[in-house]
This record gives C-alpha cells, structure tokens and sequence, in this order.
C-alpha cells in the first residue's frame, strides 16, 4: 500500500481510493455506451450519482475545517444545502440537454433551500455578531477613555504650574510686600519699643506663611523644572545628591508638562532612596527618547534589596501608571538596584 | 547711590522705591521686564540694579537672564537678583566669572529692611552677598567626603550662612544676639574644621566659603 507508506490515514486512503474508482467507473460506462451503439447518453446519469458521494465528502471536509460551534454547525448546513443545489443544477442540466426540458423546474426549491440556510445562519449567528458589536464598542470606549484620561492628566498639569506661578507671583509676592511695608513702619517706631516688639512677631508670621507658601509650591511642581525644564532640573537636583551621581541626557524633545514632572519625582524619590539606604559608591541617571516614549533609568551601585512594593516606589508606580507608563526595579540583594521607568508621550 | 529696579509687581515696585528713598538712595528708572532693564542701564548708567528673577513676559528666569546680560555689558554694575525661591544653580550662574559686585537674595529679606539696605549698599561697593538658603541647600550631607560639613555646630552653620550673606563680625553678632568675641571664635573654628586660609575681609571671607562648598559640590 504505496499510500499508507506515504503518512495518509487509512480514511484518508479509503476516500483517495473511492475517487479513483469513481473516475474509473464514470470512463469505464462511457466506453460501454461508446461500444454498444451509442444513441441515448445514460452515462450522464452514472456520472451524476458518483459525483454525489464525492461532492459530500469534499464539502463535509471544507465544513469541518471550520471552528467548533455555532460556525461549524452553519458550515455543515450550508455544505448540505450546495450538494442538494448542485444535484438539482446538474440534474437540470441534463434534463434539459437529454430531455429538452427548457422549463428551469428548480428554481423554487434553491430559492427554498438558500431562505432555509440563511434564516438557520441568523439564528445561529446572532449571538457572535452582537459579541462582535459589543467588543468594538467597548474598544471605542477604551480609546476614548485612554484619551480624555490623558487629556484631563496633561491639563492637571498645566493647571498645577499656574497654580504654582500663583503661589510665588500672587500670594508669596504680596506677602513680600506687607513685609517691606512692616519693615518701613519698624524704622518710623524707633523710639517705641513696644510697637517695634509687635511689628517684629507680625513680621515673623508673613516669614512663616512665605516659608510654607514656597514650600508647597516646590512641592506641586519644583521651579526650576517649570522654569528650565526636566534635564535643568534633573542637574540640580544630582548636584544636591553629591559627586557620585552621573546623568545622561539623550533628549531633546520638550515633553508634556504631566510626563517631566512624574519623571522629575521618579528620580528625585529613587535618588533619595540611594542616598538613604543604598550605601552606594556611584550612581547614575539615564534620560532617553525611544519609541514615542521619555524612558528614565536610575541606578546604584549599593546594596540591593529594595522592596518594590514599599510604599514609596507604590507611590511612583501609580504616578507613572496614571500616564499610562510603567515603572520597574531591580534590586537583587548585593547587585545595586535599577529603577526603570517608560512614559508613553507620542500622542 | 543710584538704583534702577525690575521688578513687576507694581505693589512691590514702589514698596521698595519708597524704602529707598526714604533712605536716600536714588531711584533712576523703574522697569517690569528684562528688555526694559538693558534699557534703563544703557540710559541712566546706575550703581546698582535690583532685578526680580520671574519677569514677563514667560515669568521663568528673564530677570537672571537680563541681569548676565547687563553685567556682560557694563562689568562695574552691581547686581542684586530678588527670587522667590533659592536655586543654587542660578547662583553660580550669576556669579560666573566676576564675583565682585553680585547678590542673590530671597525676596522676603526685603522686610528686614536694615539688613537689607546694608546689602545694597555692599553689592553697590562690588561685595558678594548670597543668601544664607544658598548656604544652606549646599550644606546638604552628600556623601563622606562631606564629613567636614556635617562636623559643624549649628551656631557655626548659623554663622557660616551669615557669613555668605557678607555681613560684618559685628553685624553676626547683632543677628545672632551673641557677643563679636564669640563670633569671632566661631568663625577661627569653622575656618579651621573646613581647612580654610583665615582672612579678615567680609568680602574674601565669602568668596572663600564659596570656593569651597562649590569644589565640594
């Protein structure tokens, strides 16, 4: 059995072996008829019957091709439906060559059998072309969520550095001035040292109030970075951490105001960490476009172990994740640790 | 003396004229922007500029900017920068080359208002004054080769910081409300715990902390 020799399953080897005995048979009826004197051709109708099984057969095989369920059982219906067409058609054909038939007798019954197969495919269908509706829906959703989630962190912001500005331009500024203004008044009382005394302690309140004022906006957004932007500042604040801190900056683009400063508090929070717990000799700051994304890397050279779910690494992932970037840390016990972080910012 | 300030807070601007005058300083020219500064030294040629950092129209460093700028051009103008905030960065850009004649201020020093007409008067004279935050955010512990720092007292600090800002023995020892004996002790320690070359000139003596905390940094 050359066939099974050559990897086919036996059903396979049985369905090869029918079609050639089909073939076989339709040439060997035709001889026949060719032989015995020919006139009426009743080959046609030998023909018609093979070719019955094999249409099945090769259409049994397309519908099983097909995923199981609803899609498989609307294959096998619709695989049904083309052997009866194609049975009705050929036998037409013949009728109408052999007979001269010329009325087109099936047209009825394929128009039965396609409302029959369609109407089965909707029933059966409908469930996947809903799932199908609510999938691009809800797609739709997620894209304008990612959107307006963006739009609304960039214009956050924005409004924080206005609000910054407010504070040291409006605010901060005026108290400035009721200072200067106590500070006049202090010199024209001279010579009573009771109102002096007063002036004084109101002086120190405007002191406290500028303190905190600057405090708080330094904490909203760090002047320099809204001043100069994120490699400026980055440079200070490694100045303020010592010599061992080297910076890398591969970046030229100006980045959305959310994005430098989320990067900005990245570094300064894994920079404190390192000075803090790291016992490092070195450490490094990397900043780099790639990919339609600000990727910042910031390393040590110290003791490792870092926990990245403590609370302050927890903090800045949820920060990096609002902007739809991720944060990871490398910190294997003794190996130094790495904090990695990407922001997507190409749209 | 004669004066020309950039400041754009109008509230502010004529707080500090009046101060001014009331002390018999002349004020020449009034600008709110940093054009309006290189301006006003070309025409008016003054001893002394006060120049606020956030000037219009970006409200970032113009004022700074401007300030370099109008040093560049008349060398001898003395300069004193207002800023809302301490950034080390700008101090040394300000200082650059040419120390003599340069001052870097928090705003709200304005309201101790002797203190400040007396540093007036020293960037006017070409004397260094840095804000003692300058001192302070330099003075962060880094790392062990900063081991001298962090051996300083807090009074030493407290004078060290003065001592930044210019100020006199005697003045040190007004603001500290300590004798000018003591002060003077704290200041052969600290000169001494940093390795210092000791110097008697208010004016050397800041230069000299300052070339120190800046090869430390």
């Amino acid at each position: 059995m050359p066939a099974l020799a050559a990897g086919l399953s036996l059903g396979e080897y049985a369905r090869s072996l029918f079609r050639r005995l089909a073939a076989l048979t339709a040439v060997l009826v035709t001889a026949i008829w060719a032989i015995g004197g020919q006139g009426y051709f009743w080959p046609a109708w030998v023909w018609l019957g093979l070719a019955v099984p094999v249409l099945l057969d090769f259409t049994a095989g397309w519908a099983w091709r097909h995923e199981r369920g609803a899609v498989r059982r609307v294959a096998c219906v619709w695989a049904l439906v083309s052997v009866v067409a194609v049975i009705l058609l050929l036998t037409w054909i013949l009728t109408w060559l052999l007979a001269g038939v010329h009325e087109f007798w099936p047209a009825w019954a394929l128009l039965g059998l396609a409302t029959a197969g369609s109407a089965y495919s909707l029933v059966a269908l409908h469930d996947r072309v809903l799932v199908a509706r609510g999938r691009r829906a809800l797609r739709a959703r997620i894209d304008m969520l990612t959107r307006t989630r963006r739009q609304a962190v960039d214009a956050q912001a924005i409004e924080l550095r206005r609000i910054e500005r407010d504070l040291h331009d409006g605010a901060q500024a005026r108290l400035v001035a009721l200072t200067l203004q106590l500070g006049r008044a202090e010199l024209r009382a001279s010579d009573q040292p009771e109102v002096r005394r007063l002036i004084r302690d109101a002086q120190r309140e405007a002191h406290f109030a500028i303190a905190e004022l600057r405090d708080l906006a330094r904490g909203i957004v760090p002047p320099l970075l809204a001043d100069r932007g994120l490699v400026a500042a980055v440079e200070s604040l490694a100045a303020r951490y010592g010599r061992g801190t080297a910076i890398q900056a591969n970046t030229r683009r100006n980045h959305p105001p959310a994005v430098e400063t989320a990067a900005y508090f990245v570094i300064a929070e894994a920079l404190t960490n390192t000075v803090k717990h790291a016992a490092a000799r070195r450490s490094w700051v990397r900043l780099s476009d790639e990919h339609r994304a600000l990727v910042v890397a910031v390393g040590d050279d110290g003791c490792g172990g870092a926990d990245p779910q403590g609370s302050g690494l927890a903090g800045l992932r949820a920060r990096v994740e609002a902007l739809d970037g991720n944060l990871t840390v490398q910190s294997r016990h003794g190996e130094g640790t790495v904090v990695e972080v990407s922001i997507p910012c190409g749209w | 003396m004669r004066v020309v300030i950039a400041e754009d807070l109008a509230l502010l601007r004529e707080g500090v004229v009046a101060l001014l005058r009331e002390n018999g300083i002349e004020v020449v020219a009034q600008v709110e922007d940093g054009p309006g500064l290189l301006r006003a030294i070309a025409g008016h040629e003054p001893d002394l500029a006060i120049v606020d950092v956030r000037l219009p129209p970006t409200f970032s460093d113009e004022g700074l900017r401007a300030a370099i700028e109008a040093r560049r051009r008349q060398p001898a103008l003395g300069v004193l920068v207002l800023s809302q905030y301490v950034e080390t960065a700008y101090a040394s850009e300000l200082i650059g080359e040419n120390t003599a004649g340069i001052g870097y201020l928090l705003k709200e020093r304005i309201g101790d208002v002797r203190a400040f007409l007396d540093a007036l008067t020293r960037v006017a004279d070409g004397g260094t004054v840095l804000d003692r935050q300058v001192v302070t955010q330099l003075l962060v512990p880094r790392d062990s080769s900063m081991d001298a720092l962090t051996s300083l007292t807090t009074r030493e600090r407290d004078v060290l910081e003065l001592m930044a800002e210019g100020r006199s023995n005697t003045a040190i020892a007004e603001s500290l409300v300590v004798t000018p004996g003591a002060v003077e002790k704290h200041i052969t320690n600290i000169f001494s715990k940093l390795d210092l070359p000791a110097c008697d000139d208010d004016h050397r003596r800041v230069l000299a902390v300052l070339a120190y905390l800046r090869v430390a940094g």
